[in-house]
């Protein structure tokens, strides 16, 4: 039995406050006629700016800090533990967060995907066959107008005689800037000429060309957003991709309807292909079904899927262009 | 030097062989004379009458021929003989390219501009030897008379144009003999330069093919070439036509230079002296101003520069384009670079041919181009070069070498020969360019490019006559000498632009070769007067 029984003094649950900031000073504007604060009022433009930057700073210091410890974790683990299993639920945690469905948000930026801007363009060419439109990269366009300002053309090489019109309007109308290129922070050059396969050319020092639809719709999709951090995920998307171009697109009827019942499957455990985000996976097997021509044979679940992907948007070029 | 000998020894064998010829020539020139006025007295028999004397009326070299009677003989193209022709009896008139004679035989070569057919006389019923060794002495580039049986033959004549059929002369008449020894060679002219195994064959000088240009232009490459200048100027004139542009032309000797007087040839002009126009561009404007709203004008330009390159003559012929706009200077590039690509594509459709035979001798990649035009800022030029290693400023005009190396990395990158360099720094141009509304270092202006090489420059004109002032004032020009040029903005000037190329540069470029004398007939240049 105790002695002595002192009421608690304080609760057990009381809420404290952490401090955020390291520095406090008083506001200098809230006090201006005040006589305590007349020095600091000499310092008027000077203190404030500086110190929210130093805050800033501070603050991305810090965050920089915890991403590195929680990488370095996650490293820390499959090297000591080599054959433990990767707890997702830490791994998941550390990806950054991906995008919704309809407009995509991620830790992007142009300098660092593309490099040092020269103080030119950026401009994007792609050298497509007209006897094999690109629907993917349609689609994509049409995604990376909404991310960035664009600038869009189309041109015919002259090693092609003549191209049916609505190729020649398949990113939709001329921007009404379009006289002016440096208003751009990128530029998606469309050139219809004779090709074996799809080019693309960006950077003439620093990069050879990218061939194959899939792969530039690769290229493109990480100027939206970053893949799946997730290493499983990322695979399953590129599988998916793969899967889309070679089977569905060039393969027999029955690797086709094989691929199909894989969709279906898939699309039977959640709403997109890859998990619960709407990815690249998703666009590139919408636009080989449809060019395939095996969209109304599809199965259910393939059917419903079709239809949420045109409700995302951006696919109406697409569609349209197949018509 | 090789050359000289082999000249040397086709010389003395020419000289050899003309000897003989000629005394035979002499012999049957009379009797042949007689009786080919009497032949060409009767109506076009298109059967030879067989005669004892066998052959001496079926060849030799007539009277000249002074328009003494008019004959209604149906001459047949070269070109035509196919073997739908096969066992006709024709006549033609063409160049003998070539004569050899073998045996009882004598191959020839007839050639007519870029066509040519093998002929045959051979001993028999027909001919007989004297005539065979007639027509293997007939001098290189004289022009005949043949009537000849067109024959089919099994094996293609790889060397001739008409590889399907034979010529068998009946008949063989020299209209005009040619000077036994040529200054040149059309064979050796025709040559591509040499490579590999070929080394030692001779071509001929440049100089050479200038100086003597009547028969140079003979060959088959530069009947190709002209032909296709010929082409390009039609298709401008057609295209622009059909836009609703007004041909016009203008004064060639004028008062006052209008670009800078340094680059400007002087005419006396009665009490006084005058100048040669550098650029039809004073008065191109002066007709916006008088409301024709869209000009061009097709003429020759005459430039004083002392620039022996293989791309400056003093005297070449401008087409030149001049429009007013509504309301953005782009519409004029629009309409330039929509009339090139017109007649890039005329070219390719129309004139294979003679992309072909020009690229027999001097081989060179075709010509590729986008529709619409790829346009690049001043500033993406820049930095592409800046990526590529280059230091410049970024009010630097492009040097020769630049031009050329952003001409590969445009190439590299959009595969096309034929680019549009957009708002050039202001400083750069002449005093009538319109500034930049939003960055005055930069101006409504615009280079464009053809394989590397500029072939336009053009830009918005300031309109209004103050401004213009301004910048005159600014370059530190005479407002006196261009008084004129200023005044014709005073009285309500729309706002315009448009540029001007080079036929004989465009030719040359679109073509891929190397100097602009070869599009250009009879060259001038600072070392050349004539032909």
């Amino acid at each position: 039995m105790p002695m002595y029984q002192v009421k608690p003094v304080c609760g057990g649950d009381i809420k404290i406050d952490l401090p955020s900031c390291m520095y406090k000073l008083p506001n200098v504007h809230a006090q201006q006629g005040n006589s305590c604060t007349s020095e600091h009022a000499l310092q008027n433009g000077e203190v404030d700016p500086a110190v929210k930057a130093l805050e800033a700073r501070q603050d991305e210091i810090m965050r920089k800090l915890y991403e590195l410890k929680a990488a370095v974790e996650g490293l820390a683990k499959t090297v000591t533990t080599p054959d433990a299993d990767l707890d997702l639920t830490v791994i998941s945690s550390l990806s950054s967060p991906t995008f919704s469905s309809t407009t995509l948000k991620g830790t992007t930026d142009l300098d660092t995907l593309l490099g040092k801007d020269h103080g030119a363009l950026r401009d994007i060419v792609i050298n497509a066959n007209p006897a094999q439109p690109p629907l993917t990269l349609l689609v994509l366009h049409s995604l990376l107008c909404q991310r960035y300002r664009v600038l869009s053309t189309v041109h015919v090489h002259s090693s092609v005689a003549s191209v049916p019109p609505q190729l020649l309007s398949c990113l939709g109308p001329r921007h009404a800037d379009s006289y002016a290129r440096q208003l751009f922070q990128l530029g998606f050059t469309l050139i219809w000429k004779d090709v074996p396969k799809l080019q693309m050319k960006f950077s003439i020092q620093n990069m050879c060309p990218i061939e194959g639809e899939a792969n530039v719709a690769r290229f493109l999709f990480k100027l939206l957003a970053p893949y799946p951090g997730d290493a499983a995920l990322a695979t399953s998307v590129d599988s998916w991709v793969d899967t889309a171009f070679f089977q569905l697109v060039e393969g027999s009827a029955k690797e086709q309807a094989a691929v199909l019942r894989a969709l279906n499957s898939a699309l039977g455990r959640s709403p997109w292909l890859v998990g619960p985000e709407f990815s690249l996976a998703d666009v590139a097997c919408y636009c080989c079904l449809l060019r395939s021509g095996s969209a109304s044979v599809a199965p259910a679940n393939v059917q419903r899927w079709l239809k949420s992907c045109e409700n995302v948007g951006h696919f109406g070029p697409a569609k349209a262009l197949l018509q | 030097m090789t050359k000289e000998e082999a000249q040397g020894a086709t010389e003395e064998e020419q000289q050899a062989q003309s000897k003989k010829g000629q005394k035979k020539q002499q012999k049957e020139a009379e009797k042949a004379a007689k009786k080919a006025e009497k032949q060409a007295k009767l109506a076009a028999e298109q059967q030879s009458t067989e005669e004892d004397d066998f052959a001496k009326d079926r060849y030799g070299m007539p009277a000249m021929v002074q328009s003494q009677q008019k004959l209604d003989r149906a001459l047949v193209r070269v070109q035509d003989l196919t073997p739908e022709r096969a066992d006709q009896l024709i006549w033609l008139r063409a160049r003998v390219h070539t004569s050899r004679a073998k045996g009882k035989q004598c191959f020839l070569v007839l050639r007519q501009q870029q066509f040519n057919v093998q002929a045959l006389v051979a001993v028999g019923d027909r001919a007989s030897k004297q005539m065979v060794k007639f027509a293997a002495n007939i001098t290189k580039e004289s022009i005949v008379d043949v009537e000849a049986a067109v024959r089919k033959v099994e094996q293609k004549i790889e060397s001739c144009s008409q590889q399907d059929v034979e010529l068998h002369i009946e008949r063989i008449f020299v209209v005009s003999q040619a000077e036994a020894r040529l200054p040149l060679q059309l064979d050796d002219a025709v040559r591509p330069e040499a490579v590999g195994e070929e080394e030692g064959r001779a071509t001929v000088n440049q100089d050479t093919k200038l100086d003597n240009r009547v028969i140079d232009l003979r060959t088959t490459t530069s009947q190709a070439i002209f032909r296709l200048q010929s082409g390009v100027c039609q298709l401008f004139r057609d295209t622009l036509t059909t836009k609703g542009f007004v041909e016009i032309q203008t004064p060639k000797i004028i008062s006052a230079a209008s670009e800078g007087g340094a680059n400007v040839f002087t005419v006396s002009y009665f009490k006084t002296s005058a100048y040669l126009a550098q650029s039809p561009q004073l008065y191109k404007q002066m007709c916006i101003c008088a409301d024709f709203e869209k000009v061009f004008c097709v003429g020759p330009v005459f430039r004083a520069e002392d620039s022996n390159t293989h791309r400056h003559l003093t005297e070449f012929v401008g087409l030149d384009i001049e429009m007013a706009f509504n309301y953005h200077y782009h519409e004029v590039i629009d309409s330039i670079t929509d009339t090139m690509v017109q007649i890039f594509k005329g070219l390719r459709d129309n004139f294979q041919t003679e992309i072909q035979t020009v690229n027999k001798q001097f081989p060179s990649e075709p010509f590729k181009f986008l529709e619409p035009t790829l346009r690049l800022e001043f500033t993406e030029g820049v930095a592409m070069l800046r990526e590529a290693g280059v230091e410049m400023g970024d009010e630097e005009d492009l040097s020769t070498p630049n031009e050329k190396l952003l001409g590969r990395l445009v190439k590299e990158k959009y595969d096309t020969d034929f680019y549009v360099l957009d708002k050039y720094p202001l400083a750069v141009r002449p005093f009538y360019t319109m500034p930049d509304p939003s960055d005055p270092k930069y101006s409504n202006s615009y280079d464009m490019f053809m394989r590397g090489e500029e072939i336009l420059s053009g830009a918005q004109r300031v309109h209004d006559a103050q401004l213009l002032t301004e910048r005159a004032t600014h370059h530190q020009i005479d407002l006196e000498k261009i008084k004129a040029y200023i005044d014709s903005f005073r009285y309500g000037a729309p706002p315009h632009g448009g540029g001007g190329i080079g036929l004989e540069r465009v030719c040359m470029l679109y073509l891929g070769l190397h100097n602009v004398r070869q599009t250009s007939m009879f060259p001038r240049d600072p070392k050349r007067l004539t032909p």
